[in-house]
C-alpha cells in the first residue's frame, strides 16, 4: 500500500507547484457558488415556493448541490484517457502498479484539497450572507450522508474511467463522448434541478439506474426527505452499480490492452 | 562459462491493421465512409536467445521492427503470435514479479514527472518496486556518482537540459538494480560528451550488475563500443545475428586502400587499376575486392607515384548503410 500512499503525496506536490493556478482554481469554485446562490435566491423570494421546494430547501439543494457535485462529479481519471491517446500509459503498464488503484489515489489527494477548500468556502458564505439553508444537526442522518457521498465517488469514479477507456479505440476523439455523457450524467444525476419535480413514473425509473445516486441521492439524505428503508434500498442500489462499473471498467481495461499499440513511442 | 539464456524469443509476429487515407480533402471526407485497412508486419518471424550478462545491439532503419520488438519483450503488447520468455516469465502477463526485474528506457519518451524535481519521482518508483531504505539510499548514490547528476536531482524536471534529463531518466529506471534492461535510442539527441558518458556509463551498469542488456541505436558509435552481439533488424526480419566483426566479413567483399599520392596523376591512370571511391587529391580511396587486395596494392606500388598506402577494412557505417539500401541479405 505505500506505494499509493506515495501517489497521493506526489499528487499534492504537483498541485502546490503552481500556486497561482491553484489558487485561482479555488477561487472560481468559491464565486461559482456565490453567483448560484444570487440567483437561486432572487428566483425564489423568500416565503414563496417551487414544485414544493421553499427558499430555504431550494438554497441547500443548489448549494449542495454545487458541492457535493466538486467531490463526487469530479474525477481525475478523465485524464486516463489522454495519457491512453498519448501512450503515456506504457510507463503504467512497464511497472508493478495497478492502474485503477493509482487513478483512484490521485482522486483521494483531489477530494481532500476539494473537503478542505469547501469547507472554508461554506464557512465563508455562511458568516457572509447568513443564508436561510439547512443545516443538519441528527447525527445518523450525517453519518448516512457521508456513506452515500463516499459511494458516490466511487461510482462515478468506475464510471469515468470506464468513460475514458473509449480512448482504447478512438484514440484521436476521446472528448466528444466524454462531454455528451457529461451532460446526460449531470442531468440524470439532478444537478440542474431537484428530479422529484419529474412525473413520478420517470422518477421511479431513474432511481434503479445509477445516476441519480451521484447527487440528488446523496442530497436528499442530507436534507433528511428519505425514511431509513429508502436510504437502505438507495446504499444498495448503489452498491449494485458500483459492483456492475468496477467489473466492466477491469474488463474493458484488459480488452483495450489487447488493442493497445502503445502509440507515439 | 555456463551461459543461461535469460531471453528466448521463437517466431515472434506482430502485425498492425493500418488505416489508409487517400490524400487531401476528398480523401478525408471518403475514410469517414470507408475505411481501407491494410496490415503492417512490424514484426515478422523473428527468433533469437540471449544469454545472461550479454550486452545485445539491435540495429535497423526507421521502421524495422526494433521498438516493436522490444515492446513486445516488455509486455506492451500482446504478439500476433510466436512466443517470448524473458526470465522465464511471459511478458505480457505483467506479472509484478517480473516488473521488478526489468526496466524499459525510451530516449523519445520520459517517465519523470514534469513538474516536480527528479528526486520525487525517484522516491515514487521506490515504493511502486518496494526498494528497501537500505538498497535505495545505496543504489541512488551510486548512480548519481556515476552519472554526475548530485547538484540537479532538486531542480523541476522541465528546466533541466535534455541531457540531464535522460541521465535521470536512467537512474529512475536502474533503481530497482534490473537484471534485464531495455535500452531505446538512450543516447538520442545527446552531444558527443555526453554520450560518451552515457555508454560508459552503461558499459559500467552491464559489467557491475551483470545485467542482461538489450540496446537500440543509430549511432554505430553506441554499437561499436558496447556490443559484442548484433542482431540487424530490416523490415521485421532478422537479418544478421553475430558478432559486429562477423557483419563486416560477411556483408563486406571488399576492402579500402587508401593512397597518398606523391604527384598529381590524371584519375583515368587509377581507374585501369581499380574503382576509385573517393579522389581528394592527394588522398585517393579505392575499394577492392577481397581476394584481389595484395594484386592490386602491388600494382598500384608499381606504376604510380606513391607517398603512403593502406589497406583497411570498410567502416562499419558504410557497410550498414549499403546493407540497408541495397538489400542484398545473402
Amino acid at each position: 500500500m505505500p506505494k499509493y500512499f506515495q501517489v497521493i503525496k506526489i499528487t499534492f506536490q504537483e498541485y502546490f507547484v503552481y500556486r497561482l493556478n491553484f489558487v485561482l482554481w479555488r477561487f472560481r469554485s468559491f464565486v461559482q457558488l456565490l453567483v448560484l446562490y444570487f440567483l437561486w435566491s432572487a428566483l425564489i423570494p423568500q416565503g414563496t415556493t417551487l414544485f414544493g421546494y421553499d427558499q430555504a430547501k431550494i438554497l441547500t439543494y443548489i448549494l449542495g448541490t454545487s458541492i457535493v457535485r466538486s467531490f463526487i462529479l469530479s474525477s481525475r481519471s478523465v485524464d486516463a484517457a489522454g495519457e491512453i491517446a498519448s501512450g503515456t500509459l506504457a510507463n503504467f503498464l512497464l511497472r508493478p502498479i495497478n492502474y485503477l488503484k493509482y487513478w483512484f489515489s490521485k482522486d483521494i489527494a483531489d477530494k481532500i484539497l476539494n473537503l478542505f477548500f469547501s469547507i472554508i468556502g461554506i464557512f465563508l458564505i455562511l458568516i457572509l450572507l447568513r443564508p436561510p439553508i439547512i443545516i443538519q444537526n441528527n447525527l445518523t442522518i450525517i453519518i448516512f450522508t457521508v456513506i452515500a457521498v463516499a459511494l458516490g465517488i466511487v461510482l462515478y469514479f468506475f464510471l469515468s474511467f470506464l468513460l475514458s477507456m473509449i480512448a482504447f479505440w478512438t484514440p484521436e476523439n476521446i472528448w466528444p463522448p466524454r462531454f455528451l455523457s457529461m451532460i446526460i450524467i449531470e442531468f440524470l444525476a439532478g444537478s440542474l434541478f431537484p428530479l422529484d419535480i419529474l412525473p413520478v413514473g420517470v422518477f421511479k425509473a431513474l432511481k434503479l439506474l445509477p445516476f441519480t445516486y451521484l447527487l440528488f441521492f446523496p442530497l436528499n439524505v442530507y436534507l433528511g426527505k428519505l425514511t431509513t428503508q429508502e436510504i437502505f434500498t438507495g446504499i444498495l442500489i448503489s452498491l449494485f452499480w458500483i459492483v456492475v462499473f468496477w467489473q466492466l471498467a477491469k474488463a474493458l481495461f484488459r480488452l483495450g490492452l489487447r488493442n493497445y499499440a502503445a502509440w507515439g513511442r | 562459462m555456463l551461459s543461461v539464456s535469460v531471453i528466448t524469443v521463437k517466431n515472434l509476429k506482430k502485425h498492425f491493421q493500418v488505416h489508409k487515407k487517400e490524400p487531401g480533402l476528398v480523401g478525408s471526407v471518403k475514410s469517414l465512409f470507408k475505411r481501407e485497412y491494410k496490415t503492417v508486419k512490424a514484426v515478422d518471424n523473428v527468433s533469437f536467445t540471449i544469454d545472461e550478462g550479454e550486452l545485445v545491439g539491435f540495429i535497423g532503419p526507421n521502421g524495422a521492427g526494433k521498438t516493436t520488438t522490444l515492446k513486445c519483450l516488455s509486455g506492451l503488447l500482446y504478439p500476433t503470435s510466436g512466443s517470448v520468455s524473458v526470465l522465464n516469465y511471459t511478458p505480457w502477463d505483467r506479472k509484478p514479479e517480473f516488473q521488478k526485474q526489468f526496466s524499459l528506457v525510451m530516449g523519445q519518451k520520459n517517465q519523470l514527472w514534469w513538474d516536480l524535481p527528479a528526486m520525487e519521482t525517484f522516491i515514487l518508483n521506490k515504493e511502486i518496486y518496494e526498494v528497501s531504505n537500505e538498497n535505495y539510499e545505496k543504489i541512488i548514490k551510486e548512480l548519481t556518482r556515476l552519472l554526475e547528476v548530485e547538484d540537479i536531482l532538486k531542480v523541476q524536471v522541465r528546466k533541466l537540459s535534455l541531457g540531464q534529463r535522460m541521465k535521470c531518466e536512467l537512474i529512475a529506471a536502474l533503481l530497482h538494480t534490473p537484471k534485464v534492461l531495455f535500452l531505446d535510442e538512450p543516447t538520442i539527441g545527446l552531444d558527443v560528451v555526453m554520450q560518451k558518458k552515457m555508454r560508459d556509463f552503461i558499459k559500467e551498469y552491464n559489467r557491475r550488475y551483470k545485467s542482461t542488456i538489450i540496446l537500440t541505436s543509430h549511432y554505430m558509435g553506441d554499437v561499436k563500443e558496447l556490443c559484442q552481439r548484433v542482431v540487424v533488424i530490416d523490415k521485421g526480419k532478422i537479418v544478421f545475428d553475430g558478432k559486429l566483426e562477423e557483419i563486416i566479413k560477411k556483408f563486406a567483399d571488399y576492402k579500402l586502400i587508401s593512397v597518398i599520392l606523391a604527384k598529381e596523376i590524371d584519375p583515368k591512370r587509377l581507374e585501369e587499376v581499380a574503382k576509385i571511391k573517393e579522389f581528394d587529391y592527394p588522398r585517393v580511396i579505392i575499394s577492392v575486392k577481397r581476394k584481389d587486395v595484395s594484386l592490386v596494392a602491388a600494382k598500384i606500388l608499381d606504376k604510380l607515384p606513391i607517398a603512403d598506402l593502406n589497406i583497411e577494412e570498410p567502416p562499419i557505417e558504410d557497410i550498414i548503410r549499403e546493407l540497408f539500401t541495397g538489400k542484398n541479405y545473402a
